[in-house]
């Protein structure tokens, strides 16, 4: 006890000449206790232990008995830095038992030797337990109560102890717990990174195609009026659809009214998508769709394209199917390069529309190896399925942003075959052929629609007869009288002749 | 390789672009956004924390891929209702839990 008050003297005495005496004091004592108890609950952990002391701490704040109050200040004081202790001596001396206790416990945690702090503060935990009945405990209880501290961010006495180690134990656990959280928000941080990178370089690859074919003294500015998709000179000249679709249009050429080209790029955007075509591979895709003037396109149907491509083609479009066939190499003359295949409606026409000049550039064996890797499809048709019916189909891959050059003779072909199918005239042979093969396809097609018009009416009708014997069964004799007077009456009107009459004025 | 001398343009043959209509049924099918609203149903329902995420996931997918923008919305919005409903119920804990804490 002399130690205790000699070494808090040492401690103390220098704030004693600032600080209040009397019930100032107690009623400071009284404020902090409630401020570091709201420190506390704001700092600590959200362990039971803490909903352990909520109500306690109601009942502490209700209790008028400053001592309680200021016990349940004790352990969160001592767990925080000591420097702010206000016992001191004097008024130590003035009051009771319990201020020289608390006095101590505040100071130096570990040399306490007395048994009350460890009551104090397990009398807040369990009101039922008398102060004075702990008076002789042995020394052992004490230093657990440091250890307990030191441990527990929010415990206060030995029963919370081990909830506390639960809490320890549980942080650890709790970062492997939220494994889905974190996998799933990094994920979407990714993915939101990815679509802004994506569309980046999907609209620089449509512009760097723009910038090179679409552009003043450009390949298409030489061949057509209107570039672009607005109405005036100054439109834009990509429309874009999607992140990763973008469209030119020009117009104003002889033979044709218009073309679209379609950039299909891969979507670069979508991270899930990306991670697909790492398994899948897919290409960047641009098709020419020319619509040709009615006038201007004979009875074509052609097809190019490699050889698994061209198969699948002719059994799937429509046209293809109808009216052409697989052709094969003909002796005597150069063709095509042997990974391609041409379908078409007869071999004449095919022959005509490969010229040497397009196999010199494009087609031939050695130019095809150097100029037609981004190659893909050629369609001419002009039976073509959907709305536009005398269209050219050209399709081609993409290069990257930097070799966009590599096909320039890919898309020279657009405007050449503009030309060639413009004034190309089919021969006599070969257009009757053509006029007998699409008159039977046309009667065809007119038996299909008739019969199909004729099996919509039946249904109709026997849809309607149903419907009125229905109702006529619902109906009673009376009424069904009634409807047959009815119908012979118009019948008898019907089979009368008209007499028309007007009137004066 | 173009044409002869003479210039193929015809500034008087020029006609404005007109886009093609597409009936919204004609569109392609908004799969991922499909998909969102099953993973969201079934993470609300069965309170399943991995399809709650996984349906926001694609929805963030529909969205990034949206194209009309009138159309699509409406699907897209009522996947991420579902996705968000999912996620409330699993971590704010509203009625019988069934995972311990989140």
């Amino acid at each position: 006890m002399a130690k205790r008050s000699s070494s808090s003297s040492l401690l103390i005495s220098p704030l004693s000449l600032f600080l209040p005496r009397g019930d100032t004091l107690l009623y400071l004592i009284a404020l902090l206790s409630i401020f570091s108890l709201l420190v506390h609950r704001l700092s600590a952990s959200p362990t039971t232990a803490q909903s352990h002391f909520e109500g306690f701490d109601a009942d502490e704040d209700e209790d008028l008995f400053v001592d309680d109050s200021h016990d349940a200040v004790l352990p969160p004081l001592r767990s925080t830095p000591p420097p702010i202790s206000l016992s001191e001596p004097t008024p130590e001396s003035h009051h009771g038992p319990p201020d020289s206790d608390s006095d101590p416990s505040i100071e130096s945690p570990s040399s306490d030797p007395d048994p009350n702090p460890s009551t104090r503060s397990a009398s807040t935990v369990f009101d039922y337990w008398d102060e004075d009945e702990f008076e002789g405990v042995p020394q052992h209880l004490t230093p657990e109560i440091p250890v307990v501290t030191e441990k527990a961010t929010g415990s206060e006495s030995d029963l919370i102890s081990p909830k506390s180690e639960v809490s320890e134990v549980a942080v650890p656990r709790k970062l492997t717990s939220y494994s889905v959280e974190i996998v799933c928000v990094s994920f979407l941080i990714m993915f939101t990174i990815n679509y802004f990178t994506g569309k980046k370089e999907n609209e620089n690859l449509a512009l760097a195609w723009a910038s090179k074919f679409a552009t003043r003294d450009s390949i298409f500015d030489k061949n057509f009026s209107l570039l672009g998709v607005g109405e005036t000179e100054d439109s834009p000249l990509l429309l874009k659809e999607g992140q990763n679709v973008f469209k030119f249009y020009a117009s104003g050429r002889r033979f044709c009214s218009g073309v679209l080209a379609t950039m299909e790029l891969k979507s670069r955007h979508d991270l899930i998508s990306r991670l697909y075509s790492m398994v899948v591979p897919c290409k960047d895709e641009i098709t020419f769709e020319v619509y040709m003037n009615d006038d201007a396109m004979d009875q074509v149907v052609f097809a190019l394209a490699r050889k698994k491509l061209a198969k699948t083609m002719q059994k799937e479009a429509g046209d293809l199917q109808r009216f052409a066939g697989l052709v094969a190499p003909p002796s005597g003359r150069k063709w095509v390069a042997e990974e391609l295949q041409v379908v078409s409606e007869s071999k004449e026409v095919a022959g005509d529309l490969i010229t040497d000049a397009v196999l010199d550039q494009v087609f031939g064996d050695k130019a095809f190896e150097k100029f037609g890797k981004g190659f893909i499809s050629m369609h001419f048709s002009d039976k073509h399925m959907g709305l536009n019916k005398k269209m050219l189909v050209f399709k081609f891959a993409l290069p990257d942003a930097n070799n966009i050059a590599d096909m320039t003779r890919l898309v020279a072909l657009v405007p050449y075959y503009i030309d060639l199918i413009g004034r190309y005239k089919l021969s006599s042979q070969a257009r009757s052929k053509t006029e007998t093969a699409r008159l039977k396809v046309a009667q065809e097609i007119q038996k299909e629609y008739q019969n199909a018009r004729h099996d919509t009416l039946q249904k109709k009708k026997s849809e309607q007869r149903k419907k009125m014997e229905e109702a006529e069964a619902k109906l009673s004799a009376e009424a069904l009288r009634k409807k047959e007077a009815k119908e012979r009456a118009r019948q008898m009107k019907k089979g009368m002749p008209k007499i028309k009459m007007t009137r004066a004025h | 390789m173009a044409s002869q001398s003479n210039d193929p343009r015809q500034p008087s043959a020029a006609r404005p672009y007109k886009p093609s209509i597409v009936a919204p049924q004609d569109l392609p099918i908004d799969y991922s956004g499909f998909i969102a609203v099953v993973f969201g149903v079934f993470g609300a329902m069965f309170r399943y924390k991995l399809c709650s995420w996984l349906a926001i996931i694609f929805c963030a997918q529909s969205l990034a891929n949206m194209r009309n923008f009138e159309n699509d919305l409406k699907q897209i919005s009522m996947a991420m209702m579902f996705g968000i409903m999912g996620l409330v119920t699993n971590y704010m804990g509203l009625g019988p839990r069934s995972s311990p804490k989140s």
